[in-house]
């Protein structure tokens, strides 16, 4: 019989109980008091922490003596079984994890440790122990880092407007320039349509004739049908008589206003005048002009002049070539002074001509800038290409000095040449910075109106084109500072 | 925090007419609930000191059965007569503790009825003094106090820990009672979104709205939130010992209070507690440090609650 065998696998925990004089001193003080002194309301929180403590180590006591128990009986019960051993450490796997903390809290409480002797494990079970600690905590520990990403997105919003211009941004550009198909459409004036008093009163109409024709079908159903035909067509001739009544003016005379008025101030010399001269024979002779000889009177109710309109027209005419009528008093195509809804479109196309006409040249403004800003970046490419073959020469120069060999005449020449192409093109570009203050001028220029127009939103995101630039402006500026320490290295380097 | 709770009772004392009376029997009840809790602690001991013996039996023979280093069947009988007795000892003197902590948890409870009644009174009475607001490093030792009363969980053995224990958070349809303290998100005066510590005032069931107070005295404001915007604090502390798996694990992503505010930020776990008066350590979100995260900074386990949304965008 080996040892192993004999010996069930017990933890021999320490069941000291928590020593409650020194880790609770509340609770030691409340224990000496006699009934009357109590327990104060100030003292709940500190007693609620020591009893939790004396709780705690109660209830981890229980568990591990149950555990402990349940080993001991599961052992006499199956002696001598081979398999004992590993079912015996099934039982106890958060066992150990109960057992570190206690001693690690003793230790902080009160400097008060377990110290080694009968209650420690042996040392045989340590291995399990770590293991099943490590196991135990295994599932828990997925390590899900999730990512502090605000830097990232910062730059990410950022990027956008420090982004080298491209050729379909230009193109764009240049897309909206071009004025847009519908604009035409936004300087239409429709034509007047009819007034509404009279629309209503057509509708009116209408319906009153529905009505009728449904009354009439109730009396169909009552009298028969040759009646309703009959109503029918009086309906009709009525609406087609009310109709001509709409046509003509309301007082039923059948010409324009300025025959009228020209009319008018005849016939009131006539009043003066003796009274055998009748007005009829004035009105006829005139009329005679058009052909109509007949008198209006002597048609009755349904007279109508042909003509009328030209008349007016011709009226007009004569009394403007005359100067008598001036010629402004009626503007625009059909309209007259008096229709507010005109001006107002009027106003307003105005205004929309005159955004257009800003945004135009904001948007030429700002194409003949991206153009400048993509030639600078073709000169911005080329000095990096430089910096690059400069610092090839550089490497190649210091590979030969660390082989202790001087430079050859050809990496020499090359360095040399580098270095001079690179200080040219900078020359080039420093011209071309001078430029900047403008950029500003213009941004402060923008107007803020620009938006309104649902072409400009598309512009906005252009603006901030502008605004790329500028950045892009100082990041050259740091750039040519920056190398300049390069440039320096390089010629102490090919010296 | 003595003084707080004195200064407390004092405010309960004052109003006047009927509160008066009601008070009164509330302070009988709590003078009665006392003097149960310190006869109920008398008898702890009393149980403490009964067990030891046998503790002490146990703890002697571990010792012979380890010298000889050999288990006879004498052995093994005795040591599990012992176990047994000794168990039983544990789950008496368990029930008892478990039974003044529940009067102690009474207590609060009836302190904080008054508290709140007495909330209630300074608002809406006028006779009352208006009551001045906390210095803030009052109110700072008040939180700090409140988290570290915060019950500790000990279950018994084979139970697990109930929801709003440590990291486990509220089931889906729990409601916060009045009083209860809660991480609110608020819009702030400038727009920006921000989790801030609240107490309920109440709750609306047919809208499923929250009114909440601001905790900050100095921000005074109440806030009407959607309960989405609610999240309960826990109301029991995870015993590190016993239940490890109620606590927030290592770099888990966790809304935490940061130190001395009143606010809640993001952050990762750090290091989880390792004994019931523990704190955990946390990382906050922090963009002015290179990596992107404070230094650890201690936070209690009652200010540390689950972040629900994954990412703002």
């Amino acid at each position: 019989m080996s040892e192993l065998k004999d010996c069930p696998p017990l933890k021999y925990y320490d069941f000291k109980p928590v020593e409650h004089v020194k880790l609770c001193p509340r609770y030691t003080a409340v224990l000496g008091r006699s009934e009357d002194d109590g327990i104060g309301i100030e003292e709940l929180d500190t007693l609620q922490l020591e009893l939790e403590t004396l709780l705690s180590s109660a209830s981890r006591r229980l568990r591990a003596l149950e555990e402990q128990r349940q080993i001991l009986t599961e052992w006499q019960d199956k002696k001598g079984d081979k398999r004992f051993l590993k079912l015996s450490k099934d039982p106890d796997p958060a066992a150990p994890v109960r057992h570190k903390p206690k001693k690690q809290k003793l230790d902080g409480k009160g400097g008060h440790g377990p110290g080694p002797g009968p209650g420690r494990p042996k040392s045989k079970n340590l291995q399990p122990k770590v293991q099943e600690y490590e196991f135990t905590d295994d599932p828990q520990d997925i390590p899900r880092t999730p990512k502090n990403d605000a830097p990232n997105r910062f730059w990410a919003s950022v990027e956008p407007y420090c982004a080298d211009i491209t050729n379909e941004e230009i193109r764009l550009l240049e897309e909206l320039l071009k004025p847009p198909e519908d604009e035409a459409e936004y300087f239409k004036i429709p034509t007047l349509g009819k007034h509404y008093s009279q629309r209503w009163a057509q509708e009116d109409l209408l319906e009153e004739q529905r009505e009728g024709a449904r009354a009439n079908d109730k009396k169909k159903s009552l009298m028969g049908g040759p009646l309703s035909e009959l109503d029918a067509k009086d309906v009709d001739s009525l609406l087609k008589k009310s109709e001509s009544q709409h046509e003509s003016p309301e007082d039923g005379c059948p010409f324009g206003p300025l025959t009228q008025r020209l009319l008018q101030a005849l016939v009131e010399e006539n009043i003066i005048s003796p009274m055998e001269d009748s007005p009829i024979p004035d009105i006829s002779g005139k009329d005679a002009n058009d052909g109509a000889g007949t008198s209006p009177r002597s048609q009755g109710k349904s007279f109508s002049v042909p003509h009328t309109r030209s008349l007016e027209a011709r009226i007009k005419e004569e009394l403007i070539a005359q100067g008598l009528l001036d010629s402004e008093e009626r503007p625009g195509q059909g309209g007259d002074l008096e229709d507010e809804v005109l001006a107002e479109l009027q106003k307003r196309q105005a205004e929309l001509k005159a955004l257009i006409a800003h945004n135009r040249a904001r948007k030429q403004e700002l194409l003949r800038l991206a153009k400048e800003e993509m030639r600078k970046q073709e000169l911005r490419q080329r000095v990096r290409v430089a910096d690059n073959e400069v610092m090839e020469g550089f490497r190649r120069i210091m590979a030969a000095r660390q082989k202790k060999r001087t430079p050859t005449k050809k990496e020499k020449d090359q360095a040399w040449k580098a270095l001079k192409e690179r200080e040219s093109i900078l020359k080039r570009r420093q011209q071309k910075l001078s430029c900047r203050s403008t950029v500003e001028d213009i941004l402060a220029d923008v107007d803020p109106r620009m938006k309104q127009e649902p072409v400009c939103l598309t512009l906005s995101s252009c603006v901030s084109g502008v605004t790329r630039f500028i950045l892009k402006g100082y990041r050259a500026a740091q750039l040519s500072t920056g190398s300049f320490t390069t440039d320096n290295n390089q010629r102490k380097a090919a010296s | 925090m003595m003084r707080s709770l004195q200064s407390q009772a004092f405010t309960f004392l004052t109003p006047a007419g009927d509160p008066r009376r009601r008070n009164m029997s509330a302070d009988t009840k709590i003078a009665e609930l006392l003097t149960e809790l310190h006869q109920l602690i008398k008898q702890t001991q009393e149980e403490r000191s009964r067990s030891e013996h046998n503790l002490l039996n146990i703890q002697k023979t571990h010792e012979r059965m380890q010298t000889e280093n050999k288990t006879s069947p004498y052995y093994r009988t005795k040591l599990r007569g012992l176990y047994t007795t000794a168990k039983a000892d544990a789950e008496a003197e368990c029930s008892i503790l478990r039974h003044a902590l529940d009067k102690i948890a009474e207590i609060k409870s009836l302190l904080e009825e008054r508290r709140i009644a007495a909330k209630m009174a300074g608002v809406y009475s006028d006779s009352d003094p208006p009551r001045k607001t906390m210095r803030r490093g009052v109110l700072m030792t008040l939180l700090q106090q409140s988290a570290m009363t915060l019950p500790l969980w000990i279950g018994k053995p084979g139970e697990s820990p109930p929801p709003l224990c440590g990291a486990i958070s509220a089931s889906s349809d729990y409601v916060a009672k009045q009083g209860d303290k809660v991480a609110a998100r608020v819009k702030a005066v400038d727009g920006d979104e921000q989790w801030i510590l609240a107490e309920v005032v109440s709750y609306n069931h047919s809208t499923n709205k929250y009114e909440v107070d601001d905790i900050d005295e100095e921000g005074k404001e109440r806030h009407t939130l959607s309960r989405r915007r609610i999240i309960p604090l826990p109301q029991w502390k995870a015993n590190p010992e016993t239940d490890p798996e109620a606590l927030f694990s290592k770099d888990q992503l966790v809304l935490a209070l940061y130190p001395q505010t009143t606010c809640f930020y993001r952050a990762l776990i750090h290091t989880p507690p390792h004994r019931p008066q523990d704190d955990y350590s946390v990382l906050f979100e922090d963009t002015s440090y290179a990596d992107g995260y404070s230094p650890p900074l201690n936070v209690a386990q009652r200010y540390v609650v689950a972040c629900k949304e994954n990412k703002k965008k």
